[in-house]
């Protein structure tokens, strides 16, 4: 062997066992598992991209259309309707100011997602399925039977009609999320139960953790982060659980590198040594997940003990933060700075007091206090994770808190915000799109966000925490109305991931085999199909007649058409067409051209001197005739081909331009002419009606202030025993959510670990690259593990998303999707708490698992069918 | 001095996020298993207690993207038995897989594993810089996929001009051997090469 070959040394090098070194060499060996069809792509789609002459193509700006978290310009090579490569944005030199929208490596995957083998080929039913459901035990592991599209609609249209005739509307459960959120996640299927009279919905707070209830409450809504360009202006950049580099992705991170050469100094606070602590942080503080509240709390006890905190900033702009400052008629006992120091309580929440529940060392508290308080401008920026917690609001409570305790708002270089994505509004924007939407009436769509009043007693939804126990138990929480009857009896799955993306998969399972009838439309056979009965192939975006975005604020993008259907797969907006036919029912839909007419004649970009808006794109009587939409030709600054052809417009910045955006800048300026939309007008420490509108859900009760108190599954229920690790759940760069979990490039490059801290492992005698199999209340798992010291002792994390793949018989999901681990424990508003979850893990005694990209791709039908 | 064409890669900007590598299968369409540009992730340390609470004691990590060096004095090729391997005018070295027999000598040889065996045609592959798209005038593909910028590529004289002359930092081996026409700037935590203290933290990811 060649020592000097560095991966040959590092093999060596590595503490191997003799079993695991011989695992090493075969992997060395070859790949010969793999041989035929290597990447695992559309074999026919594969050599018709072999022998495509690369100079014979033309580049299309097509669609990264997931929800990731980023938005990025990716163009295709398309030679005779085959992609042969992907690129990113060239439209212009790339420079920090005006750079270009580079894709990540998801994007750069997109071509092995949209033409994977594994892609559904043809609208199929379950083999045991009957009316009324046949054998539903069998859902999950029946086999599939190729069917027309005609029998497709066919069953569609009879058995729902069946199920509402019988049962009513409030029996259908759709998951998808309607036209709340746009275009991307926009599902037409389900326009169908609204035409039809409803059906019951789905909400959650999700992503979002515990975030919008108290940033309604307590700020007024939801302001944007400062401006990227803002960000250079900070003397200490605090990321708070924000890990961008993975759940932010293109070019985030690099504003943050910006801010960082321009002297920012960073420190990230994470239970990981992230990719972004790595990178960016000129300290990493770890802090345990779901007591970030207790942290926050010492922090401010540091402050105050020291007099630090900005005084005058929170007499003048915010109440509840002492006697003194109160919120009309609240308690003066019930203010921040006697709880914080313990004076009623008798508990002051020093470094030390929070160091035993948060993990962080007393003095690295103090410094970190210190720190805040005295570097002005500092900008504290958290991600959503650590309010993806139960009793996440306490945190949101806390940390909005103690930032505003430093005065940073309204201020260059200063904020305290939710969001790492650095913010402001369009500087570009596209027209209205023009169609019209049919609401659901039984649960309306501004109730996805944010979420049902739980005041109003006329809507029925189901929490992503509580449904499968609904569906199973017939009983679900109606805010005011407390618990109420449900009786659910077929689910319909469009454009969401629910039976895997929501906690207790386990459950779900259970669930879909009580109903009479699942549907589900998807690209591949993803979790929702698999425990389908009937399944719709859907097309991607890259088969579609294009659409436009919002990227960000400074640009909007056009994308183009890059492949036909692939094999009988239609559009969800075909579906609805041909299901609506099919059921004798009218669904209003302009055609698709004039849609995106629409958004590009109505396409307006700022004037250069900030005054208003302008026009964007020219229009001439030709190109209406060439369309074949209707319209009137209008003055912009570009032709409507160039900006096709570009397929992005982006408008250019200069640091200190007159578009830099600082959030809460006219408050700051002057608080009584622009009051922030609270009962006081002022930042709320102190809001009884936060209090009271959590309390309302139903669920559980918190303060009108922060306070700690441990939540379900927190660090204090890792002390019994039973469980004594704290799993987590971080964004993965090998998908969006569930999203490109099948592709092979991504399975290799991004393997579903489980990250241990060698204290943990050792006292387990768990060794790098075993198979440990994962424990908690919800389910069990086995993945292998990545002994890490980069994650704090005591605690487990793995990616969200993983399609997971449960034994029937062992009840072990061999995929370690996260669902299988965590629990549906509804809290406040609706929170989904993914990072509160107790865990055991064990040496895996059985057969050790495989690497996931080796892992045989769920192919229903061969390309030759 | 010949001319010599480089790449160059900032330790300090890297994100570990792998566009550089994915960017790169999909220029060649590489097959699983095959990587031209691995992205190695660095580091060590451990965990000590301090009045009762676990602290990280010197935890150090970094991620380090390489591809072939294209060495001044490549060994993959004079160990080539059918000279299946040439270096160009500009410094590329390149390997011709049709030559190739398939005895992986080069990949045995090569200090950075650069050489990769595709199993389904029997043959070695390796990066060629995307010589093909510098004759365009175009970026290799890595360089423009970077969402951290922190690759380029330019003749190596111009490279340490512009950011010094460090080619050896940890995982890599020393420079002794072969020249790597590499340019790096380092990580704080980047270590020399021979004198590291860690282990590569996601090697199962990249063999
Ligand atoms: S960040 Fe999102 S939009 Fe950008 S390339 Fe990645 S997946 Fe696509
Ligand atoms: S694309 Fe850039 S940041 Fe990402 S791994 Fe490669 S070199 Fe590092």
């Amino acid at each position: 062997m060649n020592k000097e070959n560095m991966i040959q040394k590092a093999l060596t090098d590595t503490v191997l066992t003799r079993r695991s070194f011989l695992k090493w060499s075969a992997a060395l060996g070859g790949t010969a598992a793999l041989a035929g069809g290597m990447n695992l792509g559309l074999k026919t789609v594969e050599a018709a991209a072999q022998t495509a002459a690369e100079t014979d193509g033309k580049w299309v700006t097509v669609a990264c259309w997931h929800n990731c978290g980023g938005r990025c310009l990716l163009k295709a090579h398309v030679v005779d309707g085959v992609v042969t490569r992907v690129k990113s944005d060239d439209t212009h030199p790339d420079s920090p100011n005006f750079p270009v929208q580079r894709a990540c490596v998801r994007g750069r995957s997109q071509r092995m997602q949209v033409f994977g083998a594994d892609r559904l080929k043809y609208p199929m039913k379950r083999k045991n399925w009957a009316p009324g459901g046949g054998k539903k035990e069998l859902r999950g592991k029946d086999e599939w039977v190729r069917i027309s599209w005609d029998e497709a609609l066919d069953i569609f249209a009879t058995e729902t009609k069946r199920i509402l005739d019988e049962h009513g509307n409030k029996s259908i459960y759709a998951t998808s999320y309607g036209d709340a959120f746009g275009a991307l996640y926009y599902d037409p299927i389900s326009r169908i139960f609204s035409v039809l009279g409803g059906n019951v919905g789905a909400w959650g707070t999700v992503s979002w953790g515990a975030w919008p209830a108290p940033s309604i409450h307590m700020m007024g809504g939801f302001p944007s982060t400062n401006d990227r360009l803002d960000l250079q202006n900070s003397k200490l950049i605090v990321l708070w659980g924000a890990n961008p580099a993975w759940s932010r992705q293109g070019n985030t991170t690099s504003f943050y590198m910006e801010a960082k050469r321009a002297g920012a100094r960073i420190i990230c606070v994470d239970p990981m040594y992230s990719a972004t602590a790595k990178t960016l942080a000129d300290e990493w503080i770890p802090c345990r997940p779901g007591t970030d509240t207790a942290l926050l709390l010492a922090i401010a006890y540091h402050m105050i003990e020291n007099n630090l905190q900005d005084q005058t900033f929170l007499d003048t702009y915010a109440v509840g933060f002492d006697r003194d400052h109160m919120p009309e008629g609240a308690d003066p006992k019930e203010n921040f700075k006697d709880y914080v120091l313990g004076k009623y309580d008798g508990t002051p929440k020093t470094p030390e007091w929070a160091s035993e529940i948060c993990g962080t060392h007393p003095s690295v508290i103090r410094s970190l206090s210190q720190q805040m308080a005295t570097t002005k401008p500092a900008a504290f920026i958290s991600s959503y994770a650590p309010a993806r917690t139960n009793r996440g609001e306490q945190y949101a409570q806390a940390f909005f808190t103690v930032g505003w305790m430093t005065g940073n708002v309204g201020i260059p270089g200063g904020v305290v915000t939710w969001d790492p994505l650095p913010g402001g509004p369009p500087l570009v924007k596209l027209g209205p799109r023009g169609t019209s939407y049919k609401d659901n009436p039984v649960f309306p769509s501004k109730y996805l966000f944010p979420f049902p009043d739980p005041a109003d007693e006329t809507w029925t939804g189901l929490n992503w925490s509580e449904q499968w126990d609904a569906i199973l138990n017939g009983e679900y929480t109606a805010g005011v109305r407390g618990k109420q009857p449900i009786d659910i009896r077929m689910i319909y799955h469009g454009h969401s991931a629910m039976l895997n993306q929501s906690p207790s998969l386990n459950k779900g399972i259970e669930a879909h085999r009580k109903v009479e009838f699942v549907v589900s439309a998807s690209q591949f056979l993803t979790t929702n199909s698999k425990y389908a009965d009937l399944v719709f192939p859907v097309t991607t975006y890259w088969e579609r007649v294009g659409d436009l975005i919002s990227a960000n604020r400074e640009s909007i993008f056009w994308w183009q058409q890059a492949s036909q259907p692939l094999f009988e797969a239609k559009s969800d907006l075909e579906i609805s067409l041909a299901l609506a036919e099919k059921m004798g029912i009218d669904i209003e839909m302009i055609p698709f051209e004039q849609v995106i007419f629409n958004q590009v004649a109505g396409a307006e970009v700022i004037k250069p001197d900030g005054s208003g808006f302008e026009k964007l794109v020219t229009i001439t009587a030709d190109d209406i005739k060439e369309w074949g939409v209707e319209g009137e030709p209008q003055k912009g600054r570009i032709s409507l081909k160039e900006f096709q052809e570009k397929g992005v417009y982006q408008v250019e910045r200069k640091p200190g331009d007159r578009f830099t955006h600082i959030q809460l800048k006219a408050f700051r300026d002057d608080p009584v002419a622009n009051p922030v939309g609270t009962p006081s007008g002022k930042l709320q420490i102190h809001s009884a009606n936060l209090a009271g509108h959590i309390a309302a859900f139903g669920w559980d009760k918190i303060a009108p202030i922060a306070k700690y108190e441990p939540p379900v599954e927190g660090y204090e229920g890792t002390l019994d025993g039973e469980y004594p690790l704290q799993l987590w759940t971080p964004h993965y760069l090998r998908r969006s959510h569930s999203v490109f979990d099948n592709v092979t490039w991504l399975r290799e490059a991004f393997p579903q670990e489980v990250w241990m801290n060698p204290i943990d492992a050792e006292a387990r005698g768990i060794e790098q690259g075993d198979t440990i199999k994962i424990t908690t209340k919800h389910g069990t798992a086995l993945r292998h593990v990545k002994v890490d010291a980069g994650i704090m002792p005591g605690t487990i994390a793995t990616g969200e998303g993983a399609w997971a793949d449960r034994d029937d018989d062992t009840g072990i999901d061999m995929a370690g999707a996260t669902n299988s681990l965590c629990g549906p424990v509804p809290t406040g508003q609706g929170v989904q708490g993914w990072n509160t979850t107790n865990a055991q893990v064990e040496k895996w005694t059985g057969k050790p698992i495989g690497a996931d990209y080796k892992q045989p791709q769920r192919i229903i039908f061969g390309e030759e069918a | 001095m010949a001319k010599q064409k480089a790449f160059y890669f900032d330790a300090s900007a890297c994100i570990g996020c792998k566009a550089c590598q994915i960017a790169c299968k999909d220029k060649h369409d590489l097959p699983l298993g095959v990587r031209w540009r691995r992205v190695f992730e660095y580091g060590g340390g451990s965990w000590v207690e301090q009045n009762g609470v676990k602290v990280p004691s010197s935890l150090f990590s970094s991620y380090l993207s390489t591809a072939c060096q294209h060495c001044e004095s490549p060994v993959c090729r004079d160990v080539c038995p059918v000279q299946a391997i040439t270096k160009r005018e500009d410094g590329i070295v390149i390997l011709d897989s049709e030559k190739c027999i398939g005895c992986r000598y080069c990949e045995w040889a090569c200090p950075y594993s650069a050489p990769q065996f595709n199993e389904e045609t029997k043959a070695m592959t390796k990066c060629h810089f995307c010589y093909d798209l510098q004759a365009q005038g175009l970026n290799p593909a890595c360089v423009d996929a970077c969402v951290m910028r922190c690759l380029d590529y330019g003749e190596l004289d111009e490279l340490r001009a512009k950011y010094g002359d460090l080619n050896e930092i940890e995982p890599l081996p020393t420079n002794e051997i072969t020249n790597p026409a590499l340019v790096i700037t380092p990580h704080k935590h980047s270590q020399k090469s021979g004198e590291g203290t860690g282990r590569i933290l996601n090697l199962e990811e990249e063999v």
